[in-house]
């Protein structure tokens, strides 16, 4: 190695190399530049040895915080739920009809229900409550099968439709199928069909179909065809149809009916937020007094 | 290894050659000596004032206009620029903006980025020299430093101290200024001190005067230097037309003691009234110095000089302590103290002024040319300035056209429509109304396009509501239903959105508040 040169102009050496007549000084990277250089590596031995840092295939350092970012999240639901608290007592305590009238009360609960129903409800019933033609009915319309007042909204959610809880609202459609011949089927389901028209009202009681909805029908859905909420029988007379309008669709349900199940989400949600729910629900557009 | 990194790798049992004859450290010549803080001498002179007159202004807003009343009714603050941040708002004046006026904002900020290409463009960093904050409060504390010496009286040990209250003094007032603009401002240097604020406004103003304590009275002119973006890419705004602080070597140099001799062609010339250059845009310039033919060259006769007599008094008063002599840098705030100091000495060697002025690159470089003319006419100004007047006019065009009533109508998309059991269609909307008059107290809708709809608000508690209550708020937000009868056979609408529109009115006095064009959906049937 070459004896180490300096450089006249500066005082400092040379590393020696040079091209083209100019020489490279070696100068040294800056104390500042070095001090933050060994702080950071401080730093991370420190973050190592304070944090989770190493993982083996069974187990992880802990680190000596004991920091757990899952542990800090339950925390953070305990504290969110706390500060709630208040809130979920006033909603559990007050009587169903006169949460809505209270205006905190009522946005804490429409607001939480909302959130609730997302992640309990929305699955079958929709984001937005539309419901699916076929398959689960809209709770944003003012057709109830069971009732659209917020207690019947509630007492739904706590035990749902013919679910395996025993206070479970229950119901069940005959399968006409076995019961009235083909043609007989066709012709009730025209009459059903023309209780919703208000052109036919006249030509109605005249309809083939017209005796035999009223030995075979009548007595769960009502001579007009206006439903019964006590035993679940939907309305017939109106605009509604949730498993479709057309006269296909309503011989398919007379022969062989298909009814919906709901689980008890009082098994799975505490009060209070089947209360928000409930209030939720309510107010989407066709809640009843 | 690399010789006199500094990073040896020899082992303990060898003594390397190169490394036993060399010091263990660079020798202490290799360093660079430690920079001494560069203290800018005062100064006086026609730039001076402009630039005292400036910072006066300038505080003057600062401290005054939060003072002005602005009677706006009850429950309103009464001062006429406030930024109401607990309740989201800008008063200004007879304005009132709410976060959704943004784009007046971001105007304004548009606005004022050409400003200052323009004023760039014309005239260099005139910004920077005259009204950057970081200047202004340079300057004060540079103030406040004087006045500490001279009050201290030679007193050594008492004017640092000294120095650091006043300085601390005047950040805390700082940070107390810029307070009064968020805080009602009459009552708020009592409520400091009483402690009835809130923390957040003790910390913004602790930061606020630190920032000011450590930028304005410690970093200073490093602050223009180093940390600064706008000179990096000022460079890009400026051309050779724009005027900007020139020492001119045609007429300087070479420079040399006042024994020496004059340059003959300088003799020649007749000192003349003073030449200042300066931008026209301040105070104009008077272009009585007869100058040489244009393209003369200067040759140096030995053993005479130019005009400059290399006292230094430039480099002295400049800021930001860069000597203006080598010619246009980036560290040349454009603050043109170097200007009066030159002149001072040129008056006092009995030569013209203007040996530093304001002057194009493009310029006449004869020794006496008059300075360049400021240049508007150029694309370059033309389009920043363009820029700026249309930016102008945009937000003009926005005030004007601010309205009092703000609807947002958001339909509803889950689901689409509800059909309800008498046949009706029903479509749900999300209304949002902000208001700014003084009085609102409930909103009526009704739906233009849809003959027999019907319009409610959902209360929540399912009953119907004509109106929906706004009372006191500024906000409200509530849900719509509108209902289309039942309609049948040829009066059915195709399925799929219609266009409608949403009419809003005062309830109390009937008048109509705003207009939303929106959709109505119609099922398939
Ligand atoms: S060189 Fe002159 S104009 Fe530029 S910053 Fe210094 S004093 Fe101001
Ligand atoms: S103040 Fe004027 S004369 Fe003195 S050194 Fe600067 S340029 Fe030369």
């Amino acid at each position: 190695m070459a004896a180490p040169e300096r450089d006249d102009l500066t005082g400092r050496y040379t590393t020696g190399h040079e091209w083209d007549g100019i020489k490279e000084l070696s100068t040294p990277i800056p104390g500042w530049w070095v001090g933050v250089f060994l702080i950071s590596i401080a730093v991370a031995l420190l973050y190592m040895v304070l944090y989770p840092s190493f993982a083996s295939t069974e187990r992880y350092y802990e680190g000596a915080l004991k920091y757990s970012s899952a542990e800090e999240l339950r925390r953070e639901v305990v504290a969110a739920r706390a500060a709630q608290a208040p809130m979920r007592n006033a909603l559990v305590e007050t009587p169903l009809e006169e949460i809505e009238a209270d205006d905190s009360l009522r946005r804490f609960a429409t607001t939480g229900g909302q959130a609730a129903f997302n992640e309990n409800c929305a699955a079958c019933h929709g984001v937005g409550a539309g419901g699916q033609i076929g398959q689960f009915p809209a709770l944003v319309d003012d057709d109830w099968i069971w009732g659209g007042k917020i207690a019947d909204i509630r007492q739904t959610i706590l035990y749902g439709i013919r679910s395996a809880h025993p206070d479970t609202r229950q119901s069940l459609m005959p399968v006409f199928g076995q019961i009235l011949t083909p043609e007989q089927i066709s012709q009730t389901a025209a009459y059903v069909k023309s209780l919703s028209d208000p052109t036919a009202a006249g030509s109605r009681a005249s309809m083939p179909g017209a005796p035999l909805y009223a030995a075979n029908c009548a007595s769960c859905h009502g001579a007009e065809g206006q439903g019964g909420r006590d035993f679940g029988a939907p309305r017939l007379n109106d605009a509604i149809w949730l498993y479709g309008s057309s006269q296909e669709a309503i011989e398919r349900q007379i022969t062989n009916p298909r009814m919906g199940v709901m689980p008890a989400f009082g098994e799975r949600l505490d009060e209070s937020t089947v209360r928000m729910i409930a209030v939720y629900v309510h107010t989407l557009g066709g809640g009843e007094k | 290894m690399t010789a006199g990194s500094g990073i040896t790798n020899a082992s303990v049992t060898t003594t390397d050659a190169a490394t036993a004859d060399r010091p263990a450290r660079a020798a202490p010549a290799a360093r660079r000596p430690r920079r001494k803080p560069h203290l800018p001498q005062p100064v006086h002179g026609h730039f001076r004032r402009l630039k005292t007159r400036l910072t006066v202004i300038f505080l003057g807003i600062l401290f005054l206009v939060p003072w002005i009343r602005w009677d706006r009714g009850p429950g309103l603050p009464d001062q006429a620029v406030l930024f109401d941040l607990p309740g989201r708002r800008l008063f200004a004046f007879g304005l009132e903006l709410w976060p959704q006026d943004l784009p007046i904002a971001v105007g304004l900020m548009v606005a004022g980025a050409f400003g200052l290409f323009y004023a760039t463009s014309l005239s260099g960093r005139v910004w920077c020299g005259f009204s950057c904050p970081q200047t202004v409060w340079t300057d004060i504390f540079g103030g406040v430093r004087r006045l500490a010496h001279r009050i201290a009286k030679g007193n050594e040990a008492a004017i640092g101290p000294l120095t650091g209250a006043m300085s601390a003094a005047v950040a805390i007032l700082t940070g107390l200024g810029f307070a009064q603009w968020f805080i009602d401002a009459p009552g708020l240097a009592g409520r400091f001190l009483d402690g009835s604020l809130p923390g957040a406004v003790y910390g913004a103003v602790f930061l606020i005067a630190l920032f000011t304590y450590v930028l304005g009275a410690h970093a200073r002119e490093r602050v223009c230097l180093h940390m600064c973006p706008w000179p990096r890419f000022q460079a890009a705004l400026l051309d050779r037309d724009s005027l900007v602080v020139t020492y001119r070597r045609t007429r300087g140099e070479p420079r040399a003691r006042k024994r020496v001799a004059l340059r003959p062609e300088l003799l020649a010339t007749p000192p003349a009234g003073p030449v200042t250059g300066m931008p026209q845009a301040f105070a104009f310039a008077a272009d009585g110095t007869v100058g040489l033919a244009r393209g003369a060259t200067v040759t140096a006769a030995p053993l005479s000089r130019g005009d400059c007599i290399d006292c230094g008094r430039c480099v002295q008063v400049c800021p930001t302590g860069i000597d203006i002599r080598d010619g246009l840098q980036m560290g040349c705030i454009g603050c043109g103290l170097c200007i009066d100091a030159c002149d001072e000495v040129m008056t006092k060697i009995d030569r013209p002024t203007g040996l530093i002025r304001f002057d194009a690159e493009e310029a006449d470089p004869a020794p006496m040319a008059p300075p360049a003319r400021i240049g508007f006419f150029r694309p370059k100004a033309m389009i920043f300035g363009g820029a700026m007047v249309v930016a102008l006019a945009a937000v003009s065009f926005g005030v004007a056209n601010i309205t009092d009533v703000q609807v947002d109508v958001e339909p509803q998309n889950t689901p689409r429509y509800v059909l309800l059991s008498d046949g009706s269609v029903r479509n749900d909307y999300t209304v949002r109304l902000s208001h700014r008059l003084p009085r609102l107290d409930g909103v009526t809708a009704s739906v233009e396009g849809m003959p027999d709809a019907t319009l409610r608000f959902t209360s929540g508690d399912g009953a119907d509501a004509a109106e929906m209550a706004v009372g006191g708020q500024r906000s409200a937000a509530n849900r719509l239903l509108v209902i289309q009868p039942p309609l049948r056979g040829d009066a059915l609408p195709p399925a799929g959105p219609h266009p409608i529109v949403l009419v809003f009115h005062d309830t109390s006095t009937g008048a109509e508040l705003a207009r939303v064009d929106t959709r109505f959906w119609e099922p398939e049937r």
